[in-house]
């Protein structure tokens, strides 16, 4: 297999992770390597989006090893894991409305060269380039999650997380979404998705890591899917 | 020379230009204060004192040799001033924001307006102790002495400069934050702080900056001040809740409505003083109260979906601290016995702001709304009472009847005024509604200005009781105390007062389970309003005076102090918290002027390691062993139905 012989990008070793007093993660292991994408399923509350959020230092009380390109991320701030060249798209999608779309899109610093130019963004999402300089809320749910995704595309960052970037959308626009994806693999951004929507992750991820009650339960690669999907379904459904 | 609407032109003119300076200061002064309240969402009650040091700052550089004879060091003018001192002004508000303001950003908005209160009072607390109230002249620089004459008016250059570069600072500040880059990082990080962090950039360094940049802005204010004003400890205090009642009106974190609405009220306000002088030092206010009758949100403010009111209560349900019965008994016990060890005016002190503190924590604790202008309520009903037996020479009950009724008015129109906004934006508005009482009782004749109404006959109550006896006065105290107590504890144990917590809890579910909170809100505030007065009423006839200090704010902020410190929301609390302030006050008289610098850092001390108050410390102990008793009291049973099974 060509994928195990790239380098591992990000390692999450026994990740625990609580709000408050309840807990959220128990020891959650995976990694991803470069150039992969990957995705987290599982369904509401298992600690998904709370994975991703420890990766980006916003939830504080954890314990573990978050490890990116053998730095050990675990308690830095987010500015610092941002800097280090991992890019989040949350799930709110986070679109500021005292900003305009041109605004919204230009924020994120720049942290290392190569990183697309707003042109190649703008040809990606051509519906933004007609909103130029609208509020940022102004938009469609559709648009904005264009937005979210293309804002991080400036920065230089060779790692994106992408949190359900297709909930609440229309299929078009889905699909649409799914085709950006796999142009961002092709030009060699490793991705972490989180999704519920199975259909879709299934198509595009190399590796699919099954979460539930804030651990991995099953970790699937592409040609395994075949005869699991069954027990993803179990997983999945509600 | 010809007259303009019945005024003379020189007039006219001559207040329109006081009025467009004031309204300088004003504009420069809000928008550090919307900046600051937009970015930290903190309701910076120290820029008052920190536009004080600005002007404090300039004057010391001028007086180098002289406050340092040895050195040879030169004296530094005013040009020099106006570069250095902000720079400087805003290292010192860049460290007051790691060391104390930094600690409050997760938690309710009332405690970063208590903890900046506590540093206001500290601070120009310790400036009054070295230069007392009198001013320090500093002169206009000679490059801008002199004037023009316009033909119709004088024009003084250094007050034309002053225009000049207020409107040039303000519209640069707004152009930053509304049209660069830095602008965008700030306003998305208003908007979320995480995701902006998640970005890149370092939020907690920005917000350090914008709060020192606010607070330069305080202290470039100051330094244009100091040829204008005298430099006083206490020119940043009047001003600091006029600047409140400004960012009201121009809508709070609305940049540009804070630049305008303070230029156009320092305008008002200098044509009020030709047309209707009575009303110049109040005419911002009403029209504050104006503003929020017909537009809350503000004149150029978006409307922002509700804020919650805050829950900062920690009292315990069922706790032995909140059985109103038992510490009825007590108090009624030790009140009686209280004389006996105590002088009996020390202890009347105690009881009358122990129930004035009872009221406040009925709508700060049990509603969550920071009120900060009971002063108005406890000092109206203390001149009504003492002009109704001083001047009119009414039985004593009455008078005290007429003092709560006035209270209970003017509670139940500031409460309707203020109730549509809440968190700080509610305590900002109760603080600028206080102020026209209190600028009424400076002006009004019946209130006999900065004497206020002295000698006030006790008479005797009901026509029996000689209140003129010590011993009756104190125990017809401790029995109007002990009725209150009962009152509030019957309050906040009756199916409104249970509303009020649900309130308090989860505003919107109480809105959605079917009830008009807005009129649960005020008829609560109503009630406290009462309460006020009544303690007001009582402490005009004990003390037998009626005095600005009463009206004045730092007695909205000492009331807060007591419920603080005894514990927010607990039964006791209140009491405890006046027990404790009073003597703590007594103890340090020694001090002098020291005090309020002492209470100043008390109140931080209790902000940052104190929140819960004493009261509330203790309920968390005894919380604490409860659970503990019953976990190792399960764990007991446990062990015991285990053997039985063997068995």
């Amino acid at each position: 297999m060509t994928e195990s012989n790239k380098q591992v990008v990000l390692d999450i070793a026994d990740l625990h992770a609580w709000y408050g007093e309840s807990k959220a993660l128990h020891g959650m292991n995976f990694d991803i390597r470069e150039g992969e994408l990957v995705t987290l399923l599982g369904r509401n509350g298992a600690g998904k989006t709370t994975a991703l959020r420890c990766i980006m230092g916003l939830v504080r009380k954890k314990t573990g090893a978050i490890s990116y390109k053998g730095e050990n991320l675990t308690q830095k701030a987010p500015e610092i894991v941002a800097r280090r060249g991992i890019a989040y798209c949350p799930e709110e999608r986070g679109i500021f409305s005292s900003l305009s779309v041109a605004e919204n899109l230009e924020l994120p610093p720049v942290i290392a060269p190569g990183g697309m130019s707003v042109d190649e963004i703008l040809d990606l999402f051509p519906n933004l380039k007609a909103r130029w300089s609208s509020p940022g809320t102004k938009l469609s749910g559709g648009e904005q999650q264009m937005l979210a995704i293309g804002r991080i595309l400036r920065t230089g960052a060779k790692l994106l997380i992408f949190d359900e970037p297709t909930e609440g959308l229309a299929p078009v626009i889905v699909k649409q979404i799914a085709v950006v994806l796999e142009k961002l693999k092709a030009r060699g951004f490793t991705i972490l998705l989180v999704e519920q929507n199975f259909r879709f992750a299934s198509k595009l991820a190399d590796r699919h890591f099954v979460v539930d009650h804030g651990k991995i339960v099953e970790r699937l690669s592409r040609d395994e899917l075949a005869g699991n999907e069954a027990k993803i379904q179990a997983y999945l459904g509600v | 020379m010809m007259d303009l609407i019945g005024v003379p032109p020189a007039l006219l003119f001559g207040q329109l230009l006081v009025g467009l300076i004031n309204g300088s200061f004003y504009a420069m002064m809000s928008l550090g204060v919307a900046i600051i309240f937009g970015m930290l969402r903190i309701g910076n009650f120290v820029h008052g004192a920190q536009y004080m040091l600005g002007a404090f700052g300039a004057w010391y550089l001028l007086r180098l040799p002289e406050l340092f004879p040895g050195l040879g060091l030169p004296s530094i003018g005013y040009w020099w001033a106006l570069v250095i001192v902000p720079l400087v002004v805003a290292v010192i508000g860049g460290l007051m924001e790691r060391i104390f303001i930094r600690r409050v950003y997760d938690l309710d908005h009332a405690y970063g307006l208590l903890l900046t209160v506590g540093l206001a009072m500290a601070i120009e607390g310790a400036f009054n102790v070295y230069y007392g109230a009198a001013g320090q002249m500093y002169g206009v620089p000679d490059s801008l002495k002199g004037g023009i004459n316009l033909g119709f008016m004088f024009l003084p250059i250094y007050r034309a400069w002053v225009i000049v570069a207020a409107i040039v600072v303000c519209f640069g500040t707004w152009y930053t934050v509304e049209r660069t880059k830095l602008g965008s990082y700030l306003r998305a990080a208003t908007e979320n702080p995480d995701l902006v962090r998640a970005f890149g950039i370092n939020v907690p360094r920005l917000l350090m900056l914008t709060y020192a940049f606010g607070v330069g802005l305080a202290g470039f204010a100051g330094v244009m001040a100091a040829p204008i004003y005298q430099v006083s400890p206490q020119m940043g205090q009047g001003i600091i809740i006029t600047i409140f009642a400004v960012v009201v009106i121009g809508g709070m974190g609305s940049i540009f409505g804070a630049i305008v609405s303070g230029l156009m009220l320092g305008v008002i306000e200098g044509l009020t003083k030709v047309f209707y002088p009575q009303a110049s030092a109040t005419v911002i206010f009403v029209i504050m109260a104006l503003v929020l009758v017909f537009r809350p949100a503000g004149l150029f403010g978006k409307e922002t979906t509700s804020h919650s009111v805050a829950d900062v209560s920690s009292g315990r349900a069922g706790s032995l601290l909140e059985n109103g019965r038992l510490w009825f008994a007590v108090f009624a016990a030790g009140g009686i016995a209280l004389p006996f060890l105590i002088y009996p005016i020390m202890g009347m002190k105690i009881l009358v702001l122990a129930l004035f503190a009872l009221a406040y924590n009925l709508i700060f604790g049990y509603v969550g709304l920071l009120a900060f202008g009971h002063a108005a309520f406890y000092g109206t009903s203390a001149y009504v009472t003492a002009h109704a037996a001083a001047a009119w020479g009414l039985p004593t009950e009455l008078c005290i009847l007429m003092g709560v009724c006035a209270a209970t008015a003017v509670g139940a129109l500031f409460g309707w005024l203020a109730i549509r906004r809440q968190g700080l934006y509610f305590a900002m508005i109760t603080l600028a509604l206080a102020q026209i009482i209190y600028f009424y009782a400076v002006q009004a004749p019946w209130t006999h200005g900065e004497d206020g109404i002295q000698s006030v006959p006790r008479g005797t109550l009901f026509g029996v009781i000689d209140l003129s006896n010590t011993f009756n006065m104190y125990y017809v105290t401790l029995a109007v105390f002990l009725a209150g107590f009962a009152l509030v504890y019957r309050i906040i144990h009756s199916p409104f007062g249970q509303t009020l917590k649900s309130i308090r809890e989860n505003e919107p579910r109480a809105i959605s389970l079917g009830y008009s909170t807005d009129r649960f809100k005020l008829i609560a505030f109503t009630l406290s309003a009462m309460l006020s007065g009544v303690a007001g009423a009582m402490k005009a006839i004990i003390f037998q005076l009626a005095s600005l200090a009463d009206v004045f704010f730092m007695t909205s902020a000492d009331v807060l102090l007591m419920t603080l410190i005894g514990g927010v929301g607990t039964l006791l609390g209140p009491v405890v918290g006046a027990a404790v302030l009073v003597s703590l006050q007594r103890e340090l008289a020694t001090f002098g002027a020291w005090v309020v610098v002492i209470q100043g850092v008390i109140f931080v001390l209790c902000v940052l390691f104190l929140r819960k108050g004493i009261v509330g410390t203790l309920e968390e102990f005894l919380a604490n062993r409860a659970e503990r008793k019953a976990q190792t009291g399960a764990g007991q049973s446990e062990t015991v139905t285990k053997t039985e099974v063997a068995q």
